[in-house]
């Protein structure tokens, strides 16, 4: 009986472990990309289709992300501090339209 | 008359690049500044290119300059504004020098000229200048201004400008390409 009990146990923690990870890796992540320096840090992120990507301004002049080139999606400006968040369903490429020289890339990955 | 505008044309990049050597030659004089003077050499800098774009803003009709120049207002008074934020921190005074000075005589020559252009030929020597002027300010920053700098926040905030003036000298390449 103990050894039945003990079986059980086992069996659980293995089948809620596996189950925990594999929601864990199907379950959506929030990426990071810092304004600064007249750049979007990192340039290129990788993501898998549902996460989030947080844009952060560390610069003191305003910067906004918006598609490249036909502003389909965007921010609005946003000062030292301010942040913007986008949820990833495909590729794309994005710019700042203040400056217009800034340029990102977002890839989806399975 | 086209022989007129050519000259008009030719007589305004001469000027550009006669007062643009100037501060160059001043930059390698080896000068020696104070950081109240550089702190002031920053500033009018700055108010420099605001006053031509306050310019463009008034005389051209072309989207691309008008986004361009007020970016140039946007990000030159928040340069302006770090600055002044800075020396009040440290409780410095900006002071006057030779170089703000050439700085200014130049800029009175070229508002004269901007003032003067006709609205066919203004767009193309706004951002000409602006092309020569940002490469001259980068050149200025990079030569004389953090070198000369004691003051670690004062050079930190140079060292942070320089990223926006060359993202501002390759979009004003991109607009120049275009016209």
């Amino acid at each position: 009986m103990k050894s039945f009990i003990k079986s059980i146990v086992v069996l659980s923690i293995l089948v809620f472990g596996i189950n925990n990870t594999i929601c864990s890796q199907n379950s959506p992540t929030t990426h990071t990309v810092l304004i600064k320096k007249m750049k979007f840090i990192p340039e290129v992120l990788k993501v898998k289709k549902g996460d989030t990507v947080v844009w952060i301004n560390k610069d003191f002049y305003p910067h906004d992300v918006s598609k490249y080139d036909d502003n389909a999606w965007h921010s609005s400006p946003l000062d030292k501090g301010e942040s913007w968040s986008k949820i990833v369903t495909e590729t794309e490429e994005y710019y700042c339209s203040l400056h217009v020289v800034m340029r990102g890339q977002i890839i989806l990955t399975n | 008359m086209k022989t007129i505008k050519k000259s008009t044309n030719q007589i305004f990049a001469i000027l550009i690049i006669a007062i643009f050597s100037n501060i160059s030659a001043i930059a390698q004089d080896k000068v020696t500044l104070t950081d109240p003077e550089v702190a002031s050499v920053a500033v009018v800098a700055n108010q420099i290119d605001i006053s031509y774009a306050e310019i463009a803003l008034k005389k051209s009709k072309n989207k691309e300059i008008l986004a361009f120049a007020k970016r140039m207002v946007t990000d030159h008074s928040a340069v302006i504004k770090q600055a002044v934020a800075l020396v009040t921190k440290l409780s410095v005074t900006p002071k006057d020098n030779a170089v703000s000075q050439s700085l200014n005589e130049g800029a009175e020559k070229t508002k004269k000229m901007l003032n003067n252009a006709s609205a066919k030929d203004f767009d193309k020597l706004y951002i000409d200048n602006e092309v020569a002027y940002h490469k001259a300010v980068i050149g200025a920053i990079e030569g004389l201004l953090i070198p000369e700098s004691d003051n670690k926040e004062l050079k930190g905030l140079l060292e942070d400008v320089l990223p926006a003036l060359q993202a501002h000298l390759k979009h004003a390449e991109m607009v120049q390409s275009k016209l």
